[in-house]
This record gives structure tokens, C-alpha cells and sequence, in this order.
């Protein structure tokens, strides 16, 4: 037995029922949907990628304006060129590596540039994105670590840069200028430079000092098991194990690889708790009360956990020792770029001091301009946790540069075999 | 005889229409060039070599083939990873079933007309958020330092923080709330779709309400049954969003070490065997519980049938 479709009651005057029919409804609706999607659309300034803006790079003009400082500012011995640009950057980046208003409002405003910036959290991941998109990615500026750059120019995955849009390079102490990974300077610019230690949570694991690598190994084994948190790139995991035991940790030998797996897999593997390259986002809610590390990272841990209503001083950071590694990211231009113009003029935007440093107080990690202590002292006299940015030259003197070489394949499988041996 | 010559058919001439089939070829050929092909691929990869200075976008060296692949993914270590997977899969499948028979029976049977739609949307749209980000939200009342742990240890209920987040039933709880949706909808149309007669006959005859279900409305859901087992328990293999964020070191599945091993360590054709394996051991998993169910309907099916005596002429 049917029942008669009941009639919808609405608030209307009677006079809209003859005017109101289905019919009348369904085209009201579409409009009104039609407009909000015109509408949507229409103020959306970001569209999809850097495709759109092809035409847009043959129209950068340099006019070379320069932001001059107040005069008997440190800021006036560094060059301060901006070099204007147009159109849409897309950066590929490490996660959290840049103030966001650096990439966002300030970016707009100063250089007229609108950015769109994607995450990865280890060179692999970058070297395989771009190798398997063969040019076609999409992307203006990369950021790979100095050790993974001779790989990636001899895949012709970077672009050459054109230096005379980069006036600004003067401003990076030649220390940090030239390395072995790119000797002529044709592909990379300095970002920044770190180093790797660890954190934890005094409190909770009862332990006050950790000195050193084979300290860490021993808190993670014991009071802190199973809550522990270690980077998720292969040089690192073992570079632990390796400058526990005082052995270079680019060392190709196959003695220390297999003595390197066997202590990982069999013995290390069931204490962890996480491969996480940025435990700053999970120590805040109480996911580790141990964690590897970059010096950074750890910075904007104990802002995160001040945020979260937590106990900053109950956490305490560690260089680690006797040995730890020195790496360095760097700006370069992905082969393909769409719009490489813009990108010179912002990587050329970013040397200059005031931006640098800004940045600089955001990440956490040394930007390796020239004469940083003056810099420091006029534009951020009351700077934050500086011991974590910067080291001194004995703690320096520690650090191991990074090396691609034979061993890497071994140290990325036995990255793989300790993820699965964690498992369950 | 007047020879009666056939109407003109849509191919204009006289007699022979395309076949049939031609209707299909579309998705025929979408399929053969986007699943079939890919697959051969990975099929292929997975003999190969790795080739790490290939400069053709592919690390593969297909020259020489072997099954070194297989060997290696069958080792102990990655193995387990396999096992916990398959493990997981079909204990949230069993806990979506369960979960899900009660919500779709009260659905189908015990529900007015008026409000099914909305009930049903209402199971339905959470499905609207991203995957991701239905998945991410799990992080905030599991958190150790978080509200809902806060209060739990207040209230005794538990001596520490909540240590549920980077372990295997994290991932369990997560798998069986993303994809309940899709065991519901197939068990209500299922059951939905069973003449009420049937249930009504079966009361007349003097069956009560158990039994009815057991002997009746269960084994004629029995299609809904298999086809939101296998619109769960297949992506739950395969998945990887739910592993990397709420897994940790200990929820490791096979759907993350895949990509692992492609990504990270640029190993495609160690990946792709693992591939396989993962579809070989899908395929035995469904095969074994098909198996199961033929068998124990056929023991039923003899235990209950109804033996007709001779007719006697």
C-alpha cells in the first residue's frame, strides 16, 4: 500500500505557490552553486603550479633596488641588491626550514613573488621525486644536502645558476662558499649548516646528563625504550652506531657495515619507537622522552612544548660527542624549473642580512654569513637559545662531514632491515 | 517462397551487428593499458636488478633476470612485516564485520523509511573529510600528554600516559573506523534487499528470532557479506597512510616498506617483488576463506537438508 508523498511545508508567502515549482528551484540552486563556484575560483591567486607563469619570467625586471641601512649599521658592509620578479615559485624543501612569512606575506610584498612550497624529510626522497619526474616537476628551487649534490649534477637533475643575479653571495663567509661537493659554485648556494645531537626528557627518564653517542645508546636501551625516536635517514642511524664506537662514519669497510648491522638489527631495532627526522612535532604531545636529533630541530622542540603548556626546562639538548657530523643544505635550481629568474632573485633575496637572520631565528640553524656575531648583536640582541645555533670552534672541530660513496646502498638496507625487525 | 530479406541493422548492411563486447571496449582497453600493463611492469621489475646510475628515469636493469628478489623479500625480517600485515587486515576486516552486521540489520530492518536516508548519510559523510586527515585526527585524543589521557588518569582508569599512538593497535583502531563505512553500506543493501516475506514466513513456521536470522537473513546476506569483506580487507593490505601516521616503528605494514623501498632506498625491483607477493598472498587469503566458506555450507547444506520421501505410484 502507498502512501501519498506528504507536502512540504515552508515558510513563504502564499503567493510564492504558484511561483515556487521544482523546476524553479533546481535553477535557483544551480545558479546560486554556480556563482560560489565562480566566485571560489576567481579569487583563488595560488592556481595550480608554476605552469601558468611560463610567460611570466621574460618579464623580471632587476632594477637592482637596494634597501639601504641606516648609516654605522653593520648592515651597511653587506650587499643588500633585490632583484624584483613575478609570477609563482614552487620550492621543495625540507619540513619547517622556513619562516613562513618569508615564504608567504614578505615574499608578496617585497620581491612580488607568490611561493608554493612542498615537504620532504630525506635526500632520497628528493633525489628519486626528481629523477623520476626527468625535469618535469614542477620545481623552481630544491634544497638537497652538500653531499648528495655531486650525485644529482651528474643526473643532470640541477640547473646551473646564473651568479650575476646572485650579487648577494658576497654576504656568505667564504668558509661556507666552494666546497668540494660543488667547487665552482655553478649549482648551490649556501642555505644553512647543522649538526646533529639529541634530546630528551629529563624528568621522565630520571637521567640528567648524556655525554655522548654511546650514552644515548644506552639510555635508549634502557630507561628509555621504547620511547625513542631516531632520524629517518640511513647516514644517520648508523652514524650513530659508528661514532659510538669511534669510526669514521663514512667508512666503507665491510667489517664495520656488518658489525654496524648486526648491532642494529639485533640489538638496537626493538627500542625504537619512531623513525622521525622531525621529532619537534610529536615531543610536544609526549610521543618520545628521547629523540636524534638536528641541533634545529630541537630549538623548535622547546617552543612547541612551551606552546603546549608544557615543561621546557624539562628537557635538555646534547651536541653529540666525541664526534657528530657537520652537513649543510643549499639552495639550488631543479633542471626544468619553470620560472628561474624568480627563483634567482629570491635565493638572491634571502642572502641579504636582514632576511637571513630572520630566518635564521626561525629554523634554528646557522646561516653562515659573514661576521655573524655583529650581525647577531645589532638585529637580534635578545636571541633565544643561541647555544643551539651556534657552536664553538672546539665543538666544530668535531664534526665529520658527510660522504656519498659505496656505502650508502649497505646503510640504506640496513635502514630497511632495522624498520622491519621494529616491527611488532 | 518468398525470401525474406533481414531490416537493415545499425551496421547498415544486412545481417551481422558488432558483438557485444564492443559496448566494454572502452574500460576493456583503460584496463589493459592502467592496471594490466603497470602490472606487467612490476611483474618484469621484479627480475630484474637494481640500477642506480640509470639515467632513464627507471633504476632497473631487466638484462639479466632472476629471482634473487623473491629470496630476499622472503627473509625473516621482512617477512614478519608480511605476517603482522595479513594479521592486522583480517582482524579489523573480522572486527568491521562484527561492528557492522548490528548497525546494518537495525538499518535494514528496525529503522522507518524517512529516517534511513539520513542515518545513512550520516554513516556516509564523515567519508567526505580527506582519508588523511580522518586519519591524522587520531593523534589528538590518543595523545600521551593530550585531554582524553589527562582525564583517564584522573579518573584511575589507567597508571600512565596512554601509550596506544606508534604501535599495532593504533593502526588496528584506525583501519576498522576508516573503512566501516564500507562494510556497512554493502551489508544494508544485502540485507536490505531480502524479500521480508522470507522473514515473515520463516516466524510463521515457528522459527524464533535467532533462529531466523541464523537460518535465514544471515545466509541470504551472505553476498553483501563477501562483498564488504572485499571492499575492506583488500585496501587494508595495501594500506600505508595509516602505517607511516599512526604506526611508528612498531606498525610497520607492507604497504609502507613498498614504498620504502622505491622511495628511500630506490630498490624497485626489491620493491616490486614485494609487490607481488602481496597480491600473491591477498589472493590466498581470499582463496583459503572462499575455500572455508564452501566447505562449511556444504557440511551445513548436508547436515539440513530436507529429504523428499518417494513418491509411491
Amino acid at each position: 500500500m502507498t502512501k501519498r508523498p506528504e507536502p512540504i511545508s515552508i515558510l513563504a508567502p502564499e503567493s510564492f505557490r504558484e511561483k515556487l515549482s521544482r523546476r524553479s528551484l533546481f535553477q535557483i540552486g544551480g545558479a546560486a552553486g554556480g556563482l560560489a563556484l565562480l566566485a571560489a575560483c576567481g579569487s583563488d591567486d595560488e592556481d595550480s603550479g608554476s605552469s601558468d607563469t611560463a610567460g611570466g619570467s621574460s618579464d623580471t625586471t632587476a632594477d637592482g633596488s637596494s634597501a639601504t641601512p641606516a648609516a654605522g649599521s653593520v648592515l651597511a658592509e653587506y650587499s643588500n641588491v633585490i632583484n624584483q620578479a613575478e609570477g609563482t615559485i614552487a620550492m621543495y624543501t625540507w619540513g619547517d626550514y622556513n619562516d613562513p612569512e618569508i615564504v608567504g606575506p614578505l615574499a608578496e610584498s617585497t620581491l612580488g613573488v607568490s611561493m608554493k612550497v612542498d615537504f620532504y624529510a630525506s635526500n632520497e626522497d628528493l633525489i628519486v621525486k626528481l629523477e623520476a619526474s626527468q625535469g618535469t616537476s614542477g620545481f623552481d628551487i630544491v634544497v638537497p644536502t652538500g653531499a648528495y649534490i655531486p650525485q644529482m649534477i651528474a643526473k643532470g637533475l640541477l640547473e646551473k645558476l646564473d651568479l650575476s643575479k646572485i650579487p648577494n653571495i658576497v654576504n656568505v663567509d667564504p668558509a661556507y662558499r666552494n666546497r668540494d661537493w660543488d667547487p665552482d659554485e655553478g649549482y648551490s648556494v649556501c642555505k644553512n649548516w647543522g649538526s646533529t645531537g639529541w634530546m630528551w626528557n629529563k624528568a621522565v627518564t630520571g637521567v640528567d646528563s648524556i655525554a655522548t653517542w654511546q650514552e644515548f645508546i644506552d639510555v635508549a636501551m634502557n630507561q628509555a625504550s621504547g620511547q625513542t625516536a631516531v632520524i629517518d635517514t640511513a647516514p644517520n642511524l648508523a652514524g650513530m652506531y659508528f661514532w659510538a664506537n669511534g669510526i669514521d662514519w663514512t667508512t666503507e669497510e665491510a667489517a664495520d657495515l656488518d658489525a654496524c648491522e648486526a648491532f642494529l638489527v639485533d640489538e638496537f631495532a626493538q627500542h625504537i619507537k619512531a623513525f622521525d627526522s622531525y621529532p619537534s612535532t610529536k615531543i610536544a604531545e609526549g610521543a618520545y622522552t628521547l629523540a636524534m636529533a638536528w641541533n634545529g630541530d630541537a630549538r623548535q622542540a622547546l617552543v612547541r612544548i612551551a606552546d603546549a603548556g608544557g615543561d621546557p626546562e624539562e628537557w635538555a639538548w646534547g651536541l653529540g660527542a666525541p664526534a657528530t657530523e657537520i652537513w649543510m643544505d643549499l639552495y639550488c635550481i631543479a633542471a626544468g624549473a619553470p620560472n628561474p629568474d624568480a627563483a634567482h632573485a629570491w635565493i638572491n633575496w634571502l642572502l641579504t642580512p636582514e632576511v637571513s637572520i630572520q630566518d635564521l631565528n626561525y629554523h634554528g640553524y646557522n646561516s653562515g654569513l659573514n661576521n655573524m656575531d655583529a650581525l647577531l648583536a645589532e638585529l637580534v640582541p635578545d636571541l633565544v637559545d643561541g647555544d643551539m645555533i651556534f657552536f664553538s670552534d672546539e665543538q666544530v672541530a668535531t664534526m665529520q662531514t658527510g660522504a656519498v660513496n659505496s656505502a650508502q646502498e649497505r646503510l640504506v638496507e640496513i635502514l630497511n632491515k632495522v624498520k622491519a625487525k621494529a616491527a611488532g | 517462397m518468398a525470401v525474406v530479406r533481414m531490416p537493415a541493422g545499425p551496421t547498415g548492411s544486412t545481417g551481422r551487428r558488432a558483438p557485444k563486447w564492443v559496448l566494454a571496449g572502452p574500460a576493456i582497453f583503460w584496463y589493459i593499458a592502467f592496471f594490466v600493463m603497470p602490472i606487467l611492469f612490476i611483474l618484469l621489475y621484479s627480475l630484474g636488478t637494481k640500477n642506480a646510475l640509470s639515467t632513464s628515469g627507471v633504476p632497473v636493469d631487466v638484462g639479466s633476470l632472476s629471482l634473487q628478489n623473491y629470496r630476499d623479500a622472503f627473509s625473516d625480517t621482512f617477512f614478519k612485516t608480511f605476517r603482522a600485515t595479513i594479521r592486522i587486515a583480517i582482524t579489523a576486516t573480522v572486527l568491521c564485520t562484527v561492528i557492522g552486521l548490528p548497525v546494518a540489520y537495525f538499518l535494514a530492518f528496525k529503522v522507518q523509511e524517512k529516517w534511513r536516508a539520513i542515518l545513512l548519510a550520516l554513516i556516509i559523510v564523515p567519508s567526505f573529510t580527506s582519508f588523511l586527515i580522518r586519519t591524522l585526527a587520531w593523534r589528538i585524543p590518543l595523545a600521551p600528554n593530550g585531554t582524553l589521557s589527562g582525564w583517564l588518569q584522573d579518573w584511575g582508569v589507567i597508571d600512565g600516559p596512554i601509550q596506544i599512538l606508534e604501535t599495532q593497535t593504533a593502526v588496528q583502531l584506525a583501519l576498522v573506523y576508516n573503512y566501516l563505512g564500507f562494510m556497512i553500506l554493502p551489508l544494508f543493501v544485502a540485507l536490505d534487499r531480502i524479500e521480508p516475506g522470507l522473514r515473515e514466513a520463516s516466524k510463521d513456521l515457528g522459527a524464533g528470532r535467532v533462529a531466523t536470522f541464523l537460518r535465514v537473513t544471515f545466509p541470504l546476506a551472505g553476498p553483501g557479506i563477501a562483498a564488504g569483506v572485499l571492499l575492506t580487507f583488500i585496501p587494508m593490505c595495501g594500506d600505508f597512510v595509516t602505517a607511516v601516521v599512526l604506526g611508528g616503528a612498531d606498525g610497520n605494514m607492507v604497504g609502507a616498506m613498498i614504498d620504502s623501498q622505491f622511495k628511500g632506498a630506490q630498490n624497485w625491483p626489491l620493491g616490486s617483488a614485494m609487490a607481488v607477493m602481496m597480491i600473491g598472498a591477498v589472493l590466498v587469503v581470499l582463496g583459503v576463506g572462499a575455500a572455508m566458506v564452501f566447505v562449511i555450507r556444504k557440511a551445513l547444506g548436508i547436515r539440513r537438508r530436507v529429504v523428499l520421501p518417494e513418491v509411491v505410484r
